[in-house]
Protein backbone atom coordinates (compact mmCIF):
# COMPACT_ATOMS: atom_id res chain seq x y z
CA UNK A 1 0.00 0.00 0.00
CA UNK A 2 2.46 2.06 1.03
CA UNK A 3 4.88 2.02 -2.10
CA UNK A 4 2.01 2.26 -4.33
CA UNK A 5 1.16 5.54 -2.82
CA UNK A 6 4.93 6.54 -3.36
CA UNK A 7 4.29 5.33 -6.93
CA UNK A 8 1.45 7.42 -7.00
CA UNK A 9 2.95 10.77 -5.73
CA UNK A 10 6.06 9.76 -8.25
CA UNK A 11 3.75 9.60 -11.36
CA UNK A 12 2.03 12.39 -10.40
CA UNK A 13 4.42 14.23 -9.67
CA UNK A 14 5.92 13.95 -12.90
CA UNK A 15 2.83 14.22 -15.20
CA UNK A 16 1.87 17.88 -13.38
CA UNK A 17 5.90 18.85 -14.41
CA UNK A 18 5.08 17.76 -17.66
CA UNK A 19 2.17 19.97 -18.26
CA UNK A 20 3.45 23.17 -16.66
CA UNK A 21 6.76 22.57 -18.98
CA UNK A 22 4.24 21.76 -22.06
CA UNK A 23 2.01 24.49 -21.23
CA UNK A 24 4.88 27.36 -21.20
CA UNK A 25 5.52 27.60 -17.29
CA UNK A 26 9.29 27.86 -17.69
CA UNK A 27 9.10 29.51 -21.31
CA UNK A 28 8.90 27.40 -24.58
CA UNK A 29 12.45 27.47 -24.84
CA UNK A 30 14.05 25.72 -21.83
CA UNK A 31 16.48 26.96 -21.16
CA UNK A 32 15.61 30.02 -22.81
CA UNK A 33 17.96 30.96 -25.88
CA UNK A 34 17.26 34.80 -24.76
CA UNK A 35 18.45 37.00 -21.26
CA UNK A 36 15.51 38.12 -19.45
CA UNK A 37 15.39 41.77 -19.38
CA UNK A 38 16.45 42.48 -15.53
CA UNK A 39 19.11 39.66 -15.74
CA UNK A 40 19.89 42.13 -19.25
CA UNK A 41 20.47 45.19 -16.72
CA UNK A 42 22.16 43.72 -13.64
CA UNK A 43 24.70 42.16 -16.93
CA UNK A 44 25.26 45.61 -18.32
CA UNK A 45 25.87 47.41 -15.00
CA UNK A 46 27.90 45.00 -12.96
CA UNK A 47 30.93 46.32 -14.82
CA UNK A 48 30.52 49.27 -17.33
CA UNK A 49 33.19 52.21 -16.54
CA UNK A 50 30.63 54.31 -18.99
CA UNK A 51 28.23 54.17 -16.91
CA UNK A 52 28.99 56.41 -13.80
CA UNK A 53 25.22 55.72 -12.39
CA UNK A 54 24.71 52.50 -11.67
CA UNK A 55 27.86 50.10 -12.49
CA UNK A 56 29.75 48.47 -9.30
CA UNK A 57 33.27 48.10 -11.18
CA UNK A 58 32.96 44.37 -10.78
CA UNK A 59 32.77 41.84 -12.99
CA UNK A 60 30.79 39.45 -10.89
CA UNK A 61 27.01 40.50 -11.21
CA UNK A 62 25.98 38.47 -8.09
CA UNK A 63 28.78 40.40 -5.91
CA UNK A 64 27.63 43.45 -7.26
CA UNK A 65 23.65 42.58 -6.36
CA UNK A 66 24.39 41.04 -3.28
CA UNK A 67 27.02 43.96 -1.97
CA UNK A 68 26.09 47.19 -4.00
CA UNK A 69 22.74 47.44 -5.45
CA UNK A 70 20.96 45.33 -2.50
CA UNK A 71 23.68 46.40 -0.04
CA UNK A 72 21.47 46.77 2.98
CA UNK A 73 19.51 43.63 2.49
CA UNK A 74 22.28 42.01 2.79
CA UNK A 75 23.77 43.71 5.50
CA UNK A 76 20.46 42.36 7.74
CA UNK A 77 20.96 39.60 6.00
CA UNK A 78 24.43 39.39 7.77
CA UNK A 79 23.13 40.84 10.95
CA UNK A 80 20.43 37.85 11.04
CA UNK A 81 23.23 35.32 10.87
CA UNK A 82 24.60 36.89 13.66
CA UNK A 83 21.41 37.08 15.45
CA UNK A 84 21.22 33.21 15.39
CA UNK A 85 25.03 33.42 16.56
CA UNK A 86 24.38 35.35 19.71
CA UNK A 87 21.13 33.31 20.67
CA UNK A 88 23.16 30.30 20.95
CA UNK A 89 25.62 31.97 22.82
CA UNK A 90 23.45 33.59 25.65
CA UNK A 91 22.25 30.00 26.03
CA UNK A 92 25.30 28.35 26.79
CA UNK A 93 26.59 30.85 28.93
CA UNK A 94 28.30 30.04 32.19
CA UNK A 95 28.80 26.39 30.49
CA UNK A 96 32.61 26.00 30.98
CA UNK A 97 34.55 22.99 30.26
CA UNK A 98 37.75 22.44 32.17
CA UNK A 99 40.90 23.09 29.95
CA UNK A 100 43.87 20.77 29.47
CA UNK A 101 47.40 22.13 28.26
CA UNK A 102 48.44 18.25 28.10
CA UNK A 103 46.73 16.93 24.41
CA UNK A 104 49.45 14.55 22.45
CA UNK A 105 47.41 11.78 22.98
CA UNK A 106 44.45 12.69 22.22
CA UNK A 107 42.39 12.36 18.80
CA UNK A 108 42.39 10.28 15.57
CA UNK A 109 45.39 8.11 14.74
CA UNK A 110 48.97 9.65 13.89
CA UNK A 111 47.70 9.32 10.16
CA UNK A 112 44.96 11.20 10.30
CA UNK A 113 46.36 13.71 12.33
CA UNK A 114 49.22 14.10 9.53
CA UNK A 115 46.66 14.52 6.60
CA UNK A 116 44.96 17.03 8.55
CA UNK A 117 47.97 19.19 9.15
CA UNK A 118 48.43 19.23 5.17
CA UNK A 119 45.06 20.21 3.70
CA UNK A 120 44.24 22.38 6.82
CA UNK A 121 46.86 24.74 5.26
CA UNK A 122 45.27 23.88 1.59
CA UNK A 123 41.67 24.74 2.90
CA UNK A 124 42.44 28.12 4.27
CA UNK A 125 44.32 29.16 1.17
CA UNK A 126 41.24 28.17 -1.00
CA UNK A 127 38.78 30.18 1.77
CA UNK A 128 41.06 32.90 1.31
CA UNK A 129 40.86 32.84 -2.44
CA UNK A 130 37.14 32.57 -2.47
CA UNK A 131 36.72 35.25 -0.40
CA UNK A 132 39.48 37.99 -1.70
CA UNK A 133 38.51 37.11 -5.24
CA UNK A 134 34.82 37.59 -4.52
CA UNK A 135 34.56 40.56 -6.52
CA UNK A 136 36.16 38.65 -9.95
CA UNK A 137 34.82 34.77 -9.53
CA UNK A 138 32.19 33.13 -8.31
CA UNK A 139 32.10 33.23 -4.25
CA UNK A 140 32.72 35.79 -1.66
CA UNK A 141 33.07 36.57 1.60
CA UNK A 142 30.40 34.45 3.01
CA UNK A 143 31.08 31.44 1.22
CA UNK A 144 34.72 32.14 1.99
CA UNK A 145 34.83 32.29 5.74
CA UNK A 146 31.96 28.99 5.90
CA UNK A 147 35.17 27.10 3.62
CA UNK A 148 37.47 28.63 6.48
CA UNK A 149 35.48 27.29 9.20
CA UNK A 150 35.74 24.04 7.74
CA UNK A 151 39.79 24.11 9.22
CA UNK A 152 39.22 24.52 12.94
CA UNK A 153 35.85 21.63 12.38
CA UNK A 154 38.38 19.18 11.14
CA UNK A 155 41.27 19.56 13.74
CA UNK A 156 37.95 19.87 16.35
CA UNK A 157 37.19 16.39 15.48
CA UNK A 158 40.98 14.96 14.55
CA UNK A 159 43.05 16.42 17.16
CA UNK A 160 40.67 17.33 19.98
CA UNK A 161 38.80 20.54 21.52
CA UNK A 162 41.69 20.98 23.87
CA UNK A 163 44.43 21.18 21.20
CA UNK A 164 41.54 23.70 19.05
CA UNK A 165 41.82 25.68 22.34
CA UNK A 166 45.55 25.49 22.88
CA UNK A 167 46.08 27.24 20.22
CA UNK A 168 44.26 30.38 20.80
CA UNK A 169 40.92 29.40 19.17
CA UNK A 170 38.82 29.96 22.25
CA UNK A 171 35.34 31.39 22.69
CA UNK A 172 36.60 35.31 23.54
CA UNK A 173 38.86 35.32 21.04
CA UNK A 174 36.73 34.18 18.32
CA UNK A 175 34.14 36.65 19.60
CA UNK A 176 36.77 39.60 19.38
CA UNK A 177 37.45 38.25 15.56
CA UNK A 178 33.93 37.96 15.02
CA UNK A 179 33.07 41.58 16.31
CA UNK A 180 36.04 43.00 14.25
CA UNK A 181 34.66 41.83 10.93
CA UNK A 182 31.21 42.93 11.75
CA UNK A 183 32.64 46.38 12.87
CA UNK A 184 34.98 46.43 9.83
CA UNK A 185 31.05 45.41 7.40
CA UNK A 186 29.84 48.91 9.60
CA UNK A 187 33.29 50.78 8.52
CA UNK A 188 33.13 49.92 5.11
CA UNK A 189 29.43 50.61 4.60
CA UNK A 190 29.90 54.25 5.81
CA UNK A 191 33.25 54.45 4.17
CA UNK A 192 32.09 57.06 1.55
CA UNK A 193 29.82 58.86 3.84
CA UNK A 194 32.82 59.55 5.68
CA UNK A 195 35.26 60.70 2.98
CA UNK A 196 32.09 62.93 1.50
CA UNK A 197 31.46 64.28 5.35
CA UNK A 198 35.26 65.27 5.18
CA UNK A 199 35.38 66.76 1.70
CA UNK A 200 32.31 68.31 2.25
CA UNK A 201 30.61 66.57 -0.88
CA UNK A 202 27.20 64.65 -0.82
CA UNK A 203 27.78 60.98 -0.44
CA UNK A 204 25.56 58.09 0.32
CA UNK A 205 25.98 55.23 3.05
CA UNK A 206 26.77 52.00 1.06
CA UNK A 207 28.05 54.09 -1.39
CA UNK A 208 30.32 52.34 -3.47
CA UNK A 209 31.45 54.02 -6.84
CA UNK A 210 31.14 58.05 -7.29
CA UNK A 211 27.62 58.73 -8.70
CA UNK A 212 27.03 61.96 -10.75
CA UNK A 213 25.10 64.11 -7.62
CA UNK A 214 28.20 62.32 -5.31
CA UNK A 215 31.51 62.20 -6.87
CA UNK A 216 33.17 60.99 -4.02
CA UNK A 217 33.75 56.86 -3.54
CA UNK A 218 35.87 54.51 -3.19
CA UNK A 219 38.75 53.26 -6.30
CA UNK A 220 37.87 50.60 -8.45
CA UNK A 221 41.64 49.74 -8.62
CA UNK A 222 44.75 49.68 -6.58
CA UNK A 223 47.53 50.13 -8.77
CA UNK A 224 46.63 47.51 -11.60
CA UNK A 225 44.16 45.31 -9.47
CA UNK A 226 40.47 45.33 -9.30
CA UNK A 227 38.76 45.61 -6.23
CA UNK A 228 35.40 46.95 -7.12
CA UNK A 229 35.87 49.68 -4.12
CA UNK A 230 33.84 48.65 -0.53
CA UNK A 231 33.56 45.18 -2.60
CA UNK A 232 36.75 43.57 -2.02
CA UNK A 233 36.43 45.08 1.78
CA UNK A 234 33.29 43.52 2.44
CA UNK A 235 34.23 40.13 1.34
CA UNK A 236 37.56 40.92 3.54
CA UNK A 237 35.52 41.46 6.71
CA UNK A 238 32.69 39.51 6.23
CA UNK A 239 34.91 35.86 5.45
CA UNK A 240 36.59 36.74 9.03
CA UNK A 241 33.37 37.49 11.04
CA UNK A 242 31.58 34.26 9.26
CA UNK A 243 34.74 32.26 10.07
CA UNK A 244 34.75 33.01 13.87
CA UNK A 245 30.71 32.92 14.20
CA UNK A 246 30.85 29.07 12.65
CA UNK A 247 33.97 28.38 14.80
CA UNK A 248 32.50 29.53 17.56
CA UNK A 249 29.14 27.09 17.35
CA UNK A 250 31.22 24.30 16.54
CA UNK A 251 33.49 25.14 20.12
CA UNK A 252 30.11 24.89 21.96
CA UNK A 253 28.28 21.80 20.49
CA UNK A 254 31.74 19.94 20.62
CA UNK A 255 31.86 18.11 23.80
CA UNK A 256 34.97 17.82 24.83
CA UNK A 257 36.44 13.61 24.68
CA UNK A 258 36.99 13.83 29.02
CA UNK A 259 33.79 14.56 29.88
CA UNK A 260 32.76 12.01 27.94
CA UNK A 261 34.70 9.14 28.85
CA UNK A 262 34.54 10.23 32.84
CA UNK A 263 30.45 9.81 32.12
CA UNK A 264 31.10 6.38 30.23
CA UNK A 265 33.13 5.53 33.37
CA UNK A 266 30.80 6.30 35.30
CA UNK A 267 27.95 4.40 34.07
CA UNK A 268 30.29 1.34 33.73
CA UNK A 269 30.71 1.33 37.25
CA UNK A 270 27.24 1.76 38.41
CA UNK A 271 26.58 -1.58 36.35
CA UNK B 1 53.14 12.74 -31.61
CA UNK B 2 53.80 13.74 -27.59
CA UNK B 3 49.67 15.50 -27.48
CA UNK B 4 48.79 12.13 -29.62
CA UNK B 5 50.41 9.83 -27.12
CA UNK B 6 49.55 11.82 -23.99
CA UNK B 7 45.50 11.95 -25.26
CA UNK B 8 45.28 8.06 -25.52
CA UNK B 9 47.33 7.44 -22.23
CA UNK B 10 44.50 9.56 -20.67
CA UNK B 11 42.09 7.85 -22.47
CA UNK B 12 43.35 4.27 -21.35
CA UNK B 13 43.34 6.03 -17.57
CA UNK B 14 39.70 6.90 -17.73
CA UNK B 15 38.39 3.48 -19.17
CA UNK B 16 40.25 2.01 -15.89
CA UNK B 17 38.78 4.52 -13.77
CA UNK B 18 35.55 3.36 -15.42
CA UNK B 19 36.40 -0.33 -14.69
CA UNK B 20 37.39 0.55 -10.78
CA UNK B 21 34.02 2.23 -10.96
CA UNK B 22 31.95 -0.43 -11.76
CA UNK B 23 34.00 -2.77 -9.86
CA UNK B 24 33.71 -0.77 -6.35
CA UNK B 25 29.96 -0.18 -7.08
CA UNK B 26 29.33 -4.14 -7.82
CA UNK B 27 31.19 -4.84 -4.73
CA UNK B 28 29.81 -2.12 -2.20
CA UNK B 29 26.46 -4.33 -3.19
CA UNK B 30 27.45 -7.84 -2.57
CA UNK B 31 30.54 -7.73 -0.60
CA UNK B 32 29.02 -9.26 2.78
CA UNK B 33 30.33 -7.02 5.75
CA UNK B 34 31.58 -3.77 6.49
CA UNK B 35 35.32 -3.71 5.92
CA UNK B 36 35.18 -5.61 2.87
CA UNK B 37 32.78 -3.20 1.25
CA UNK B 38 35.10 -0.29 2.73
CA UNK B 39 37.48 -1.77 0.60
CA UNK B 40 35.26 -1.82 -2.18
CA UNK B 41 34.53 1.85 -1.44
CA UNK B 42 38.87 2.46 -1.66
CA UNK B 43 38.72 1.13 -5.08
CA UNK B 44 36.10 3.31 -6.03
CA UNK B 45 37.80 6.34 -4.55
CA UNK B 46 41.64 5.21 -5.76
CA UNK B 47 41.33 3.73 -9.16
CA UNK B 48 37.77 5.42 -9.84
CA UNK B 49 38.55 8.94 -8.92
CA UNK B 50 42.46 9.03 -8.87
CA UNK B 51 43.32 7.61 -11.97
CA UNK B 52 40.88 8.97 -14.39
CA UNK B 53 41.50 12.45 -13.07
CA UNK B 54 45.45 11.73 -14.22
CA UNK B 55 43.81 10.52 -17.49
CA UNK B 56 41.84 13.77 -17.54
CA UNK B 57 44.95 16.03 -17.01
CA UNK B 58 46.78 14.23 -19.81
CA UNK B 59 44.07 14.30 -21.92
CA UNK B 60 43.72 18.11 -21.23
CA UNK B 61 47.63 18.73 -21.92
CA UNK B 62 47.14 16.79 -25.59
CA UNK B 63 44.15 19.17 -26.72
CA UNK B 64 45.84 21.69 -28.39
CA UNK B 65 43.03 23.48 -29.53
CA UNK B 66 42.76 24.47 -26.19
CA UNK B 67 45.86 26.90 -26.11
CA UNK B 68 47.12 27.93 -22.85
CA UNK B 69 43.77 27.00 -21.06
CA UNK B 70 44.72 23.31 -21.11
CA UNK B 71 47.40 24.01 -18.77
CA UNK B 72 44.92 25.45 -16.24
CA UNK B 73 42.71 22.23 -17.04
CA UNK B 74 45.35 20.20 -16.50
CA UNK B 75 46.45 21.83 -13.05
CA UNK B 76 43.36 21.61 -11.38
CA UNK B 77 42.93 17.43 -12.28
CA UNK B 78 46.43 17.20 -10.86
CA UNK B 79 45.77 18.96 -7.67
CA UNK B 80 42.56 17.34 -7.31
CA UNK B 81 43.90 14.16 -8.09
CA UNK B 82 46.58 14.66 -5.43
CA UNK B 83 44.51 15.81 -2.70
CA UNK B 84 42.07 12.64 -3.45
CA UNK B 85 45.22 10.37 -3.19
CA UNK B 86 46.35 12.04 0.32
CA UNK B 87 42.25 12.44 1.90
CA UNK B 88 40.78 8.92 0.78
CA UNK B 89 43.01 6.53 2.22
CA UNK B 90 43.08 8.78 5.45
CA UNK B 91 39.47 8.72 5.40
CA UNK B 92 38.74 5.12 5.10
CA UNK B 93 41.86 4.19 7.83
CA UNK B 94 39.56 6.45 10.05
CA UNK B 95 36.74 4.89 9.02
CA UNK B 96 37.92 1.38 9.60
CA UNK B 97 39.65 2.34 13.02
CA UNK B 98 36.81 3.70 14.77
CA UNK B 99 34.51 0.73 13.40
CA UNK B 100 37.13 -1.59 14.84
CA UNK B 101 37.71 -0.11 17.92
CA UNK B 102 34.16 0.44 19.35
CA UNK B 103 33.00 -2.86 17.84
CA UNK B 104 30.75 -1.07 15.49
CA UNK B 105 30.87 -3.77 12.70
CA UNK B 106 31.09 -7.24 13.09
CA UNK B 107 33.78 -9.14 11.60
CA UNK B 108 31.90 -12.02 9.88
CA UNK B 109 32.99 -13.72 7.97
CA UNK B 110 36.11 -13.34 8.96
CA UNK B 111 38.92 -15.40 8.52
CA UNK B 112 41.82 -13.59 10.23
CA UNK B 113 41.76 -10.74 12.29
CA UNK B 114 45.19 -9.79 13.63
CA UNK B 115 44.08 -6.54 14.96
CA UNK B 116 41.33 -8.41 17.26
CA UNK B 117 44.31 -10.84 18.32
CA UNK B 118 46.56 -8.73 19.44
CA UNK B 119 43.76 -7.05 21.87
CA UNK B 120 42.99 -10.04 23.17
CA UNK B 121 46.88 -11.24 23.92
CA UNK B 122 46.95 -7.78 25.06
CA UNK B 123 44.07 -7.68 27.83
CA UNK B 124 45.26 -10.75 28.96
Amino acid sequence: MRRLLGLLVIVLFITLFALVIASGGLGYEVPPLRVRELARQFLIYAYNPFNTTFTAKSPEAVTSIVWDFRGLDTLFETLVFYLAIIGALSLYRGVESERRTEVISLGLSPIVKTVTKVTTGIIIAVAASIALHGHLTPGGGFQGGATAAVAPLLILIVFSKYFLENLGLRKNVLLALRSIGLLGIGMTAFSALIVGLMANSPAYVFQNQPKPDAPVGLPAYIGDSLISGTLWFFNFFEMFAVAAGFTVIFLLLGIPEGEILKQLKEEAEEH
Amino acid sequence: MLEVIAIYLGQALIAIGVFCDLIAAIGLLRFPNFYLRLHAATVGTIGGAFVPLIGAALLAIGSTYLGAYRWFIAGGALVTAIIVLILAPAGSHALARAAHRSRAAVVEPKVVDYLEEDEVSKSG
